[in-house]
């Protein structure tokens, strides 16, 4: 057994300092570490050094690799340049993070080539956009609300139809159909195949009308 | 590695679908895990969910959840009900929009996960899929139900996968003006940026697990075997020892800053 006391001795004392003890560059950084993110500002006498140190890692393209204690913990961060400040980012331990390697080693080493990779690639291409995470919005509760609302009333719940799985040998032929359809996609032309996806894309529509994050924030916040 | 997947559904391209599973990529395995003992007797302590009304033990399968509509009057959801809701992104993630990396900056980056086929049906689809975004260097955003909340989510392929990050919700990050403000829009001193990219230089090296890797569990696991050893004799709470100082490739970057400043003044006179 062992006391809290000495499970708290083991923690180095908090010094309230970022010891940096290496630069890494931003591209060899791999996120999946990554735990929570803090904003770190200059207090008032150290804005002239805060401010070279985040400008020369940006010009660098590097971020800062820091140990610290945070709430009793022995944290490592990595820090890098936000704007006009700087973010300190708390790295989870390699013990706390599966191998992605060996999350995916039973997957076939399939070479992809040729149509249909280009194909998929032209899929893409048509479905490039900007994205605002800030913009999303939550329909999950909102959702509830009507399963609840229709139980309450004796309505009978709407049946959603379980996706079907493409079959190998039609892959080719669902890539060029994709791919023929381009931006009219959310005409439900066919009939069996698509039969699923027109209404899934109804739903969406319908859903995205509905006003965004002010009305989803307070609801959400209950579930 | 045989992992209960986390979750099973479908991954959608337009009108290709695939089956696929996903597991959260942090795990708790093998942190140094602690029970709660009862101290006097040292068995374990279990939790007992019971009835608030009848005070007897309640069966997982019983529990249900219940709206409550008004006074003690409820309405029971099944947990069936509960996750299919009638939201699409509950059991597939279609993929809507595709856009380059950069575009999604680390901030928004919440919890990730791993996605793999599920079954050999759907491998070569998956694969398509993971290798066009390779190939044109974008990740997808799509929409998937975990936990009872709809989350945006980021597809990155990797390796012989995808990661699946979940993003966070607009009102989860805080405006950084309000913490930014003092530093207004100040900007390097021109003349100490070739001094400090030099010191930076000297200090770049490559990542690597080192740099993730656990003092403390050490510690702790060299504490309990030396209290496994001292079992015979009631072992007595070691005092709190200091660790060995940090070694001596730390530099203290605001200290040889302000060198470099000084040394820059007195150059000049």
């Amino acid at each position: 057994m062992l006391e809290p006391e000495e499970v708290a001795a083991a923690v180095p004392e908090s010094d309230k300092t970022l010891k940096i003890e290496a630069f890494v560059p931003c591209s060899q950084i791999d996120t999946t570490y990554f735990d929570k993110p803090y904003y770190l500002a200059p207090e008032k006498m150290g804005t002239e050094a805060f401010v070279l140190l985040r400008d020369g890692m940006a010009q660098e393209k590097v971020a800062a690799i820091a140990r610290t204690v945070l709430f009793r913990r022995m944290r490592t961060v990595l820090i890098r340049p936000h704007g006009k400040g700087l973010i300190a980012s708390t790295l989870n331990f390699d013990y706390e993070v599966r191998s992605s390697e060996q999350a995916f080693e039973d997957i076939p080493d399939l070479k992809i080539e040729g149509e249909m990779l280009e194909l998929a690639e032209h899929i893409i291409g048509t479905k490039e956009g900007g994205f605002d995470p800030s913009t999303f919005d939550d329909r999950y509760e909102a959702a509830v609300a009507e399963l609840v609302k229709a139980k309450i009333e004796g309505r009978a719940l709407p049946k959603k139809k379980a996706p079907v799985a493409s079959k190998p040998s039609d892959l080719l032929q669902a890539l060029r159909e994709s791919a023929g359809l381009g931006a009219g996609e959310g005409k439900p032309k066919r009939a069996a195949a698509n039969a699923n996806r027109g209404t899934a894309r109804q739903k969406a529509t319908k859903s995205a009308q509905k006003p965004k994050r002010s009305a989803a924030a307070p609801t959400r916040r209950a579930g | 590695m045989a992992v209960r997947p986390y979750w099973k559904g479908y991954l959608k391209l337009s009108l290709v679908t695939c089956p696929v599973q996903m597991m959260p990529a942090t795990s708790e395995n093998e942190k140094v895990r602690f029970h709660t003992l009862n101290r006097e007797t040292r068995n374990r302590i279990v939790s007992h969910y019971v009835d608030a009304v009848t005070g007897k033990d309640v069966a997982e399968d019983d529990e249900v959840k219940g709206y409550e509509r008004g006074e003690n009057e409820y309405v029971i959801l099944e947990d069936e009900e509960l996750e299919n809701a009638a939201l699409e992104s509950t059991k597939t993630i279609d993929i809507s929009t595709f856009t380059s990396r950069g575009n999604v900056e680390w901030i928004w980056l919440d919890t990730p996960y791993y996605l793999s086929p599920n079954d050999p049906v759907g491998e070569e689809a998956f694969s398509v899929i993971r290798d066009a975004m390779e190939s044109r260097n974008m990740v997808g955003i799509s929409r998937l139900v975990i936990s009872r909340r709809e989350r945006a989510v980021m597809l990155e392929p990797r390796g012989k996968g995808i990661v699946v990050w979940t993003l966070r919700y607009g009102d989860e990050v805080r405006d950084e003006d309000l913490y930014f403000e003092r530093i207004g829009d100040e900007k390097a001193d021109t003349e100490m940026m070739p001094l400090i990219r030099e010191l930076i230089k000297r200090q770049t090296s490559a990542w690597s697990p080192k740099m993730v890797a656990d003092p403390v569990q050490a510690r702790l696991l060299d504490i309990i075997a030396a209290k496994k050893k001292a079992l015979k004799k009631p072992a007595r709470p070691k005092g709190r020892t200091t660790p060995p100082p940090q070694s001596s490739n730390v530099i203290n970057i605001m200290d040889a800053l302000k060198k470099s400043v000084e040394a820059e003044k007195r150059a000049k006179r």
